[in-house]
C-alpha cells in the first residue's frame, strides 16, 4: 500500500517543530554561556593546560668562615634522568645506560620507582656523573632514548679544612622528608636537602626557592618549545652563612689532630663563637653528598673508629679531673675555711672495705685545695665530697651547663648526664648505692657523662666569672644581595654566682696547673700567653682511657676557651694538654 | 529516452536545499579536519579520505534520490533482514576475543550498525504505510516495537550503547508521528525514565508519583493501570543490577555527565579539555590553525567526535552558530515536509530521517559541552569517518526522494 495517506495531525508536527527548536535553543544557549559568558575563565584554563613549568634548580647558599674565606660553595654537576614513558617499552635503553654506568638494570628501575614525579617527567637516576660517561651517553644517544641529562648545582669543597661534623652534608630528600616539607618549600624528588650539621639546622637559610622557565607541551606531556610571551621565573639562591669558625685555628687543630680520634673545641668565651670545632676521625663530606655507594657506606658504618659519629656535641664522655674545679666553686662558697682545709693524701682513700686510689700512687702528702686542684688529687676530693653532698654538686653542675644542652646550632646535641639522689635511686635503687658512687662522681667518672663542648663551655664560664655565652656556629647569616637574614649575638647571661674571691681563687689553681710547678698541665704553657688549664682522665672501661685537657685564656687577644678530648689517649697531663700545647703554638706562631 | 526523462523529472523535483546544507556541513567539516592536519603537520590523510568519502557522499545522495521509490518499498522488509543479518556477522566472527562492530572489505572497515538506522526507518515506513494504523491498542505496537528491539539487543551486546539509543530514538519518533495516543506514548517511554530515575530516591519517587497521577485520569482497565506501574516500579529496582552489566567505561561515561571532573583523565577528561577547547575560542575564535587546545593533542578523538571543539576553538561562537543555524535549516525543512508529503510512507521516511539526525547532532553537540553523556555519537556530515558520512548523505538522499510530492499517483 504505497498509496497510504499520510494523515499525521498538525500539532503532531508542530510539537516536533516545537522541541526541535527548544532544543537548539539549549544548545546554542549552552555554547552562548561557555564561549562569551565565560570566555576569560576557560582562556586562562586553557593557557595553562599547555604550558609546563620547569624547574630550574637555586644554589644552595655558600658557606664562608669568619673572615669571608669560602669554605663550601656550588658546583656544576651533571645529573641523568630517565622519562618514565620512553624507557617503558625499550629495556635497550636502559641495558645500554646499565652497561655504561655500571650500575644494574633493577637498580636503575628502583631509582626511577623512587624519583618518579610522572610518567613525563624526567626521574634522577644518577647524580655527579663524571664528564667522560655524559660524553660516552652523548655518542650514543640514539640507543638510549628516554634518557636525558642535566647539569645542578652540588655541594663544593673548597676550602683545606676539614671541620666536616660541623659542616655536614646534603642528600637526596627521602619520602619522609618530603610529606614533612611539604607546603613550607616547594621539594622535590631528587632535590638535595641538608642532612647533618650546619647544612641540616640551616636548610631553610642555605635552600633557595627554584625558579621555573616556562615551555610548550602537548598533551602527551612532549616538549614543543620555550614560551616566548611568559617571562621565566628566576631561581632565588640560598643565603651566604658566615661561621664564627676562624680558619687558621680550625687548621692548627687539625693538622695537630692528624689521625687521632676525638674532639677538639675551642670558643671564644666573651661571646660564644666557636672558633674551631673538630671531631676526628672526619668524614669524606665529597663522597657522603649526594649517592654514595652501599659498599662505601658500609664501610663507614662498620669502622670501628666511628668516622660518622659527631664527637664535639654528641660523645658522652666521663668529665674526669676536669670538673675538680666545680666542687672546689662549691666548697670555697658554702664550706667553712676552705681555702685553709688540708688532707693528707697517701695514694689512697678507704672507705668501708673500700680502697679509693689517686692517681699518684705514692700519694701526694699534705694538700690545700689549690695545690689539690693543681696537682689534680683525688684523695682530697673524696675527702671534701663528703661535706658537699651530691645534691648540691649535682646543683653546681647544672648551673655550669652540665646535663643540658648547650643549643648549639648543630642537630642532634647529646645532653649528657649530671647524677643526682632521685637518679641514683633510680639506677640504683633506694639505699642501695654508697658513698662509694660519690666519690666517682666527684672525681667525674662513671655516671658523670658531657660532651667536649659542655667541657669547653664550663672552661668559658670559669674564665668569664660564670657568665655564660650560647656557643654558636653562625655569625650572620646574609642574603646574596647582602640584606641582613639573621645575626647571632648572644646575650649574656649570668648562670653560676659566685664571690670575686672565689673565681680568683679557681682561676689561680688552673692558672697553677699549666704554670705552677707541680701543676699536671705544665705540657700546655706558652711563654707569651697565659694558659688557664686542667687535665683530666676518663676513665674508659672499653680500652686506654681519654685523656682530657680543657682551659681558657684571659689574654685579650686570644680569648678562648676550649677542650680538648682525645680518645684512648691515657693521662690527660700526659697526652691532652701537651697536645694543646701544640695546637697553641700553632695558632700563635703561624 | 525514458531513462533520461526520468532522471530529469526527478531532478526537477529535487529539493536542492537539503543537498545544500548536506554540502556546506560537509565542507565546514572538512575545513576543520584541513586545520588539524596542517597543524598537526601528519599525513594520516585524513583529509583527502574524508574529501574522497564527502565525493562519495554525494555520489550515493543521489543513488538514494534517484532509487525507484516503489524498490525502497518493495524490499524494505528483506533489506531489514540483511541488516540484521549483517550485525550478527560481527558477532559471530570473534576476533581476538573481542567483539567488533565493523565489517572489513579489504582495507575498508563499514559498521553495519550504521545502515542499519537506514534499514530500520525504512522497515519501519513500510509498516506504517502500509497499515493504517494509529496505535489505539498495545498489540499494534507490538510489531515495531520488536522491529526495533532486535537491533537495539544486537548492538548493545557488542556493546554500542550510543546507536541501541538512537534505534530507540528513531522508534519513538515514528510511532509520536505516526499517532500513538499521548498517554500510551508516556507509558511506553515511561520505563525508560524509571530507570534512569532510579539512581536518586527521592527523584524516583517523585517519578511514580508522577506516573500514579497519570494512570489515574487514564481509562484504561484496573489490572492494566497496576501491571503498568509494576513494570515501572520493577525496572527501576533491576537497574542497580543492569548498572554492574555495564562496562565500567560506560558507567564512567554516564557518570561523567554529571561531573566532569569525577575522572579528569577519563571521559571526564575529553569533557573538560572539550569545554576549556570552546571557551578559550570565545566570540571570534583564534582564527584558523590556531587552536592550541585541539592541536596540542589535550582532546582525543578530536577529529571524529570531539570535531565541533576545533571548530569552536578556531572559530569561535559565530563559527558554531553558523553550523547550528545550517543544521536547523537543514532539521525544520525535514520534518516541514513529512508534514506535507502525501503518503504516509514518504513522511515516516522524513520524520526518521530528522530522528536520526537530531539525536546525533543533539547528542553530540550536548556531549562536548558537557549535557549530555560521552556515548561516542559522532556529528552528521562533519564528524570524520567514512560509514557515517556516508550514511548521513544516503539519509539526505532518501529524504530528497520521499520528499517529492507532485508524483503522479
Amino acid at each position: 500500500m504505497l498509496q497510504g495517506k499520510n494523515i499525521v495531525e498538525g500539532w503532531r508536527s508542530l510539537f516536533i517543530q516545537g522541541l526541535l527548536a527548544l532544543l537548539f535553543l539549549i544548545l546554542a544557549g549552552r555554547y552562548y554561556y561557555l564561549m562569551i559568558v565565560f570566555h576569560e575563565k576557560y582562556a586562562e584554563k586553557a593557557a595553562a593546560n599547555h604550558i609546563r613549568a620547569v624547574p630550574v634548580l637555586a644554589s644552595r647558599g655558600v658557606i664562608y668562615d669568619r673572615a669571608g674565606n669560602t669554605i663550601v660553595d656550588n658546583a656544576p654537576s651533571y645529573t641523568i634522568s630517565v622519562i618514565p614513558i620512553e624507557v617503558k617499552n625499550k629495556s635497550e635503553s636502559l641495558k645500554r645506560l646499565s652497561d655504561v654506568m655500571e650500575v644494574s638494570v633493577e637498580e636503575i628501575n628502583r631509582r626511577i620507582a623512587k624519583n618518579r614525579r610522572g610518567s613525563f617527567a624526567p626521574a634522577k637516576v644518577f647524580s655527579r656523573v663524571p664528564f667522560e660517561k655524559i660524553s660516552h651517553l652523548q655518542e650514543h644517544r640514539l640507543e638510549l632514548i628516554g634518557v636525558t641529562y642535566s647539569i645542578e648545582p652540588i655541594r663544593n669543597y673548597v676550602s683545606n679544612i676539614d671541620l666536616s661534623h660541623a659542616l655536614g652534608y646534603t642528600r637526596e630528600i627521602n619520602r619522609d622528608d618530603l610529606n614533612r616539607f611539604s607546603g613550607e618549600q616547594d621539594y622535590q624528588p631528587g632535590d638535595q636537602v641538608g642532612w647533618k650539621g650546619l647544612e641540616k639546622f640551616y636548610e631553610a637559610e642555605l635552600h633557595g626557592r627554584r625558579g621555573f622557565r616556562y615551555i610548550e607541551v602537548n598533551a602527551l606531556g612532549q616538549e614543543i618549545g620555550e614560551m616566548t610571551d611568559r617571562e621565566p621565573v628566576n631561581p632565588v639562591p640560598g643565603h651566604d652563612i658566615y661561621l664564627t669558625i676562624d680558619s687558621k685555628i680550625q687548621r692548627a687543630v687539625e693538622a695537630v689532630m692528624a689521625d687521632s680520634s676525638g674532639a677538639v673545641v675551642i670558643l671564644n668565651h666573651s661571646n660564644g663563637e666557636v672558633l674551631a670545632y673538630q671531631s676526628s676521625p672526619g668524614v669524606d663530606l665529597e663522597m657522603l653528598s649526594g649517592r654514595i655507594s652501599a659498599k662505601d657506606w658500609n664501610e663507614l658504618t662498620t669502622n670501628p673508629r666511628n668516622p660518622l659519629f659527631d664527637r664535639g656535641i654528641q660523645g658522652l664522655y666521663p668529665a674526669g679531673s676536669t670538673l675538680k674545679p666545680l666542687s672546689a666553686l662549691f666548697s670555697l662558697e658554702y664550706l667553712s675555711n676552705a681555702k685553709e682545709r688540708t688532707y693528707r693524701c697517701r695514694g689512697s682513700y678507704r672507705l668501708g672495705n673500700r680502697s679509693f686510689g689517686c692517681w699518684k700512687r705514692g700519694g701526694h702528702g699534705q694538700m690545700n685545695l689549690h695545690q689539690a686542684i693543681e696537682q689534680s688529687c683525688n684523695v682530697y676530693f673524696y675527702n671534701l665530697i663528703q661535706d658537699i653532698g651530691i645534691e648540691n654538686w649535682a646543683m653546681v653542675a647544672r648551673e655550669f651547663g652540665f646535663g643540658e644542652l648547650t643549643g648549639i646550632d648543630i642537630p642532634r646535641e647529646n645532653k649528657g648526664l649530671v647524677p643526682d639522689t632521685r637518679y641514683m635511686n633510680r639506677k640504683y635503687g633506694e639505699g642501695k648505692w654508697t658513698r662509694g658512687n660519690l666519690l666517682n662522681i666527684v672525681v667525674g667518672q662513671g655516671d658523670v657523662l658531657a660532651t667536649p663542648l659542655q667541657l669547653a663551655q664550663f672552661a668559658g664560664m670559669i674564665a668569664q666569672k660564670g657568665v655564660q655565652y650560647q656557643p654558636h656556629l653562625v655569625n650572620k647569616i646574609l642574603s646574596k644581595n647582602g640584606q641582613l637574614i639573621l645575626e647571632n649575638k648572644p646575650e649574656a647571661e649570668l648562670k653560676v654566682e659566685a664571690s670575686e674571691e672565689t673565681w680568683q681563687f679557681i682561676q689561680e689553681a688552673m692558672y697553677a696547673v699549666v704554670n705552677g710547678k707541680k701543676g699536671t698541665g705544665k705540657a700546655a704553657r706558652h711563654r707569651n700567653v697565659e694558659v688557664y688549664g686542667k687535665t683530666g682522665t676518663a676513665q674508659n672501661p672499653h680500652g686506654e682511657d681519654h685523656a682530657w685537657f680543657i682551659g681558657f685564656s684571659l689574654d685579650k687577644r686570644y680569648p678562648y676557651a676550649w677542650a680538648v678530648l682525645l680518645e684512648n689517649g691515657g693521662g690527660g697531663g700526659g697526652i691532652a694538654a701537651p697536645f694543646f700545647g701544640r695546637v697553641l703554638r700553632r695558632i700563635i706562631e703561624e | 529516452m525514458q531513462i533520461r526523462t526520468y532522471l530529469l523529472d526527478q531532478l526537477r523535483d529535487l529539493d536542492w536545499t537539503l543537498l545544500l546544507l548536506a554540502i556546506l556541513l560537509a565542507l565546514s567539516g572538512l575545513t576543520a579536519i584541513y586545520s588539524i592536519e596542517v597543524q598537526h603537520g601528519t599525513s594520516a590523510g585524513y583529509f583527502a579520505r574524508q574529501s574522497m568519502w564527502t565525493v562519495l557522499g554525494i555520489a550515493l545522495f543521489f543513488t538514494a534520490f534517484y532509487t525507484s521509490r516503489k524498490v525502497i518499498h518493495n524490499f524494505a522488509y528483506i533489506a531489514y533482514a540483511v541488516g540484521i543479518l549483517l550485525l550478527l556477522i560481527p558477532i559471530t566472527i570473534n576476533r581476538g576475543g573481542a567483539v567488533t562492530r565493523w565489517i572489513m572489505i579489504g582495507n575498508y572497515g563499514f559498521q553495519p550498525s550504521e545502515f542499519m538506522k537506514i534499514l530500520l526507518v525504512i522497515g519501519l515506513a513500510k509498516y506504517f504505510g502500509d497499515h493504517k494504523r494509529k496505535l489505539s491498542t498495545f498489540k499494534e505496537l507490538m510489531t515495531p516495537l520488536a522491529m526495533t528491539l532486535v537491533p537495539m539487543f544486537l548492538v548493545l551486546i557488542q556493546p554500542d550503547l550510543g546507536t541501541a539509543l538512537v534505534y530507540f530514538a528513531i522508534l519513538s519518533t515514528i510511532i509520536f508521528w505516526a499517532g500513538i495516543r499521548p498517554l500510551y506514548f508516556f507509558l511506553l517511554l515511561a520505563p525508560a525514565i524509571s530507570m534512569l530515575a532510579a539512581f536518586q530516591t527521592l527523584t524516583f519517587f517523585l517519578w511514580m508519583g508522577l506516573i500514579l497521577v497519570v494512570l489515574y485520569f487514564g481509562n484504561q482497565p484496573f489490572w492494566t493501570k497496576v501491571l503498568n506501574f509494576g513494570i515501572n516500579i520493577f525496572l527501576g529496582g533491576i537497574t542497580n543490577v543492569l548498572w554492574g552489566v555495564l562496562k565500567p567505561y560506560q558507567q564512567q561515561r554516564i557518570l561523567s555527565l554529571f561531573n566532569s571532573d569525577l575522572d579528569p583523565l577519563g571521559a571526564g577528561y575529553q569533557v573538560s579539555q572539550s569545554l576549556t577547547a570552546l571557551g578559550a575560542g570565545g566570540p571570534y575564535g583564534k582564527g584558523f590553525g590556531e587552536g592550541t587546545q585541539t592541536h596540542l593533542k589535550f582532546l582525543p578523538e578530536q577529529h571524529t567526535d570531539f570535531i565541533m571543539t576545533v571548530i569552536g576553538e578556531e572559530f569561535g561562537f559565530i563559527g558554531v552558530s553558523i553550523v547550528l543555524v545550517l543544521f536547523y535549516f537543514l532539521l525544520a525543512k525535514l520534518i516541514t515536509l513529512a508534514y506535507s508529503v502525501k503518503f504516509r510512507f514518504d513522511s515516516v521516511i522524513l520524520i526518521g530521517v530528522a530522528a536520526i539526525l537530531v539525536f546525533h547532532i543533539f547528542i553530540n553537540l550536548g556531549m562536548i559541552v558537557g549535557i549530555m553523556p560521552v556515548t561516542g555519537i559522532p556529528l552528521p556530515f562533519i564528524s570524520y569517518g567514512g560509514s557515517f558520512m556516508l550514511t548521513c548523505m544516503i539519509l539526505v538522499g532518501l529524504a530528497a526522494n520521499m520528499a517529492i510530492i507532485r508524483r503522479a499517483v
